[in-house]
């Protein structure tokens, strides 16, 4: 099996397979001395005060959520982007696509895409409006 | 089979090049910090048992040896399934990276044996289409790395690396997704090497076309790989090294070598697809799918040469400009840079509209580039307008939602 992939997961495997080895490695020669003070959480030299798995600030939330709208939109917009090409990608492009008769204009995928990044953009406005992006 | 053999060949090259070249990098940000504050830096380390010094060329050497001896403890609070996932993840993703970026362009070597490709062209996977897709997804795991680092390591310091990373990470790649996105428009192609042979032929480089995305592009970069202005993860004087705070030894270093492999991917990211490759006028040829020898070993020379530039730049920066605060990173990444993609975006794609382009003559490269320089100096512009020179950074008190600083800082 000659796939395209072969390789990438060849070096996916080969580079799982590197790291395990540091790992094993840096077990094998190292020395191993445990004491109390080394079993403490390292915070400066005091006595932690509490748990560290507390709740945090709902702003990191905020900021997930509003990265996840944007993503999966500019994801929709990658294909787009590499069939978009005027001349090199005829073949299989919009413009391929136009002169098998599928779309009927290639000003009609133009207006499609202004209008989602219109829509983004409206998107993008509100959520500055609502003060998502404000960290304070 | 024989084309798993050269894979692996290449693979092999590769792993090989990048480990050395992180760890000489090392010794080279130290020479160049050394540099930059008039000290001398690190200059003992040479052959061992002697008195040959070489620069302090052993430096990175001996520091590895010293790590492998190192003690590798793992606290008793930890969750050690995840704290040992942490760093084969992140290092894996740093390196698995470059499966999809070309090293160089092609090795017109005939070997003549059936099932290798000639010419040999120097890229692991050079039959994957989705080559930046691949890069975006790779670049997200290490993320993930950082997170779970910071989490398992169960350290106030690690656990507020890890949600400062976080955030950082997943607000730069906006504007970065952004940038690639005027660049995969201006070139039809997700493939590292053929964006590389698009800006060969033409032979201008897409940051003389689109120099708002490239802009926005360097800086997401440098969040991305987490460089200083925008180190905040792992800031030493305020997070103690952030989310690798308890980790020692081997899997120190480990986090340590997929920093750096983040910024030489950075660089290789900003070199491909903004400053053209191995490409350089007169030298290299333009076509890239066929080379002769001198041409071949130009181009790895050039693309070298390149990507130490940027290193080079990434070290200078390093030294240069304060840290952000962190109100200060975000309002960049969704205040500026994220507005200024979207206008970069929006540049290209009707400059090179086939329709609009027509009536504007900006199929023409001379005329295209003009029009997007224009756009990116007003973009700047009526940026620098709504932006305050001067910055209010007096502490906000107790109610500090009602603190209004009049013309000073706007939402």
């Amino acid at each position: 099996m000659e796939s395209e992939f072969l390789p990438v997961f060849l070096f996916l495997a080969l580079a799982t397979l590197l790291s395990v080895g540091m790992l094993v490695t840096g077990r094998l020669f190292g020395p191993r001395r445990t004491s109390a003070v080394k079993e403490m959480p390292y915070e400066s030299g005091m006595d932690p005060v509490h748990d560290t798995r507390r709740r945090f600030d709902v702003k990191f939330h905020l900021v997930a959520i509003a990265f996840l709208v944007f993503d999966v939109e500019l994801l929709f917009l990658y294909p787009w982007a590499v069939a978009a090409r005027p001349d090199a990608a005829a073949v299989r492009g919009i413009d391929g696509a136009v002169q098998a008769g599928l779309i009927a204009d290639r000003w009609l995928v133009f207006c499609g895409v202004i209008a989602f990044l219109f829509l983004l953009l409206l998107g993008f406005v509100y959520d500055w409006r609502k003060g998502v992006f404000r960290w304070r | 089979m024989t084309g798993l053999i050269v894979a692996v060949i290449k693979i092999a090259i590769l792993v090989g090049g990048l480990m050395t070249a992180a760890a000489y990098f090392v010794l080279l940000e130290r020479k160049v910090a050394a540099w930059v504050q008039d000290r001398r830096g690190p200059n003992r380390v040479g052959l061992p048992l002697t008195r040959i010094r070489l620069f302090g060329l052993g430096q990175p050497l001996a520091d590895g040896l010293k790590f492998l001896f190192k003690e590798e403890y793992v606290p008793r609070h930890v969750d050690r399934l995840l704290f040992t996932l942490a760093p084969i993840v992140i290092l894996t993703s740093a390196l698995a990276i470059f499966a999809v970026i070309p090293f160089g362009s092609v090795l017109p070597i005939e070997t003549g044996i059936a099932g290798v490709e000639t010419p040999i062209q120097m890229i692991v996977a050079p039959g994957m289409d989705v080559g930046l897709i691949y890069v975006f997804a790779l670049s997200s795991i290490a993320v993930y790395g950082v997170i779970l680092g910071g989490w398992s390591s169960n350290n106030k310091y690690g656990y507020l690396g890890a949600l400062r990373s976080s955030a950082q990470m997943i607000a730069y790649e906006l504007p970065l997704g952004l940038a690639i996105l005027g660049v995969v428009l201006a070139s039809g192609s997700l493939r590292l090497g053929a964006i590389i042979g698009q800006q060969a032929e033409t032979g201008v480089w897409f940051a003389v076309v689109q120099p708002l995305g490239f802009v926005v592009f360097v800086v997401a970069a440098f969040a991305e790989a987490a460089r200083l202005p925008f180190d905040l993860p792992e800031c030493e004087q305020e997070l103690i090294g952030g989310y690798h705070t308890e980790y020692s030894g081997m899997r120190l270093i480990m986090f340590l070598i997929a920093e750096f492999l983040h910024m030489i991917t950075a660089s290789f990211l900003i070199v491909i697809l903004f400053l053209g490759g191995w490409h350089f006028w007169g030298l290299t040829g333009t076509d890239a799918a066929s080379a002769t020898w001198s041409q071949a070993i130009l181009r790895i020379v050039v693309l070298m040469v390149k990507i130490f530039a940027v290193i080079f730049f990434f070290m200078l920066v390093r030294w240069s400009w304060p840290r952000f605060r962190f109100d200060q990173l975000m309002a960049l990444a969704w205040k500026v840079m994220l507005p200024l993609g979207l206008v970069n975006l929006l540049a290209v794609a009707i400059l090179s509209e086939p329709a609009i382009s027509d009536r504007l003559g900006t199929h023409n490269v001379v005329v295209f580039a003009v029009c997007s320089w224009a756009v990116a100096i007003v973009a700047w512009i009526a940026t620098a307008m709504a932006q305050p020179l001067i910055a209010d950074n007096r502490p906000r008190g107790e109610g500090s939602a009602e603190w209004s600083p009049g013309r000073g800082v706007k939402e």
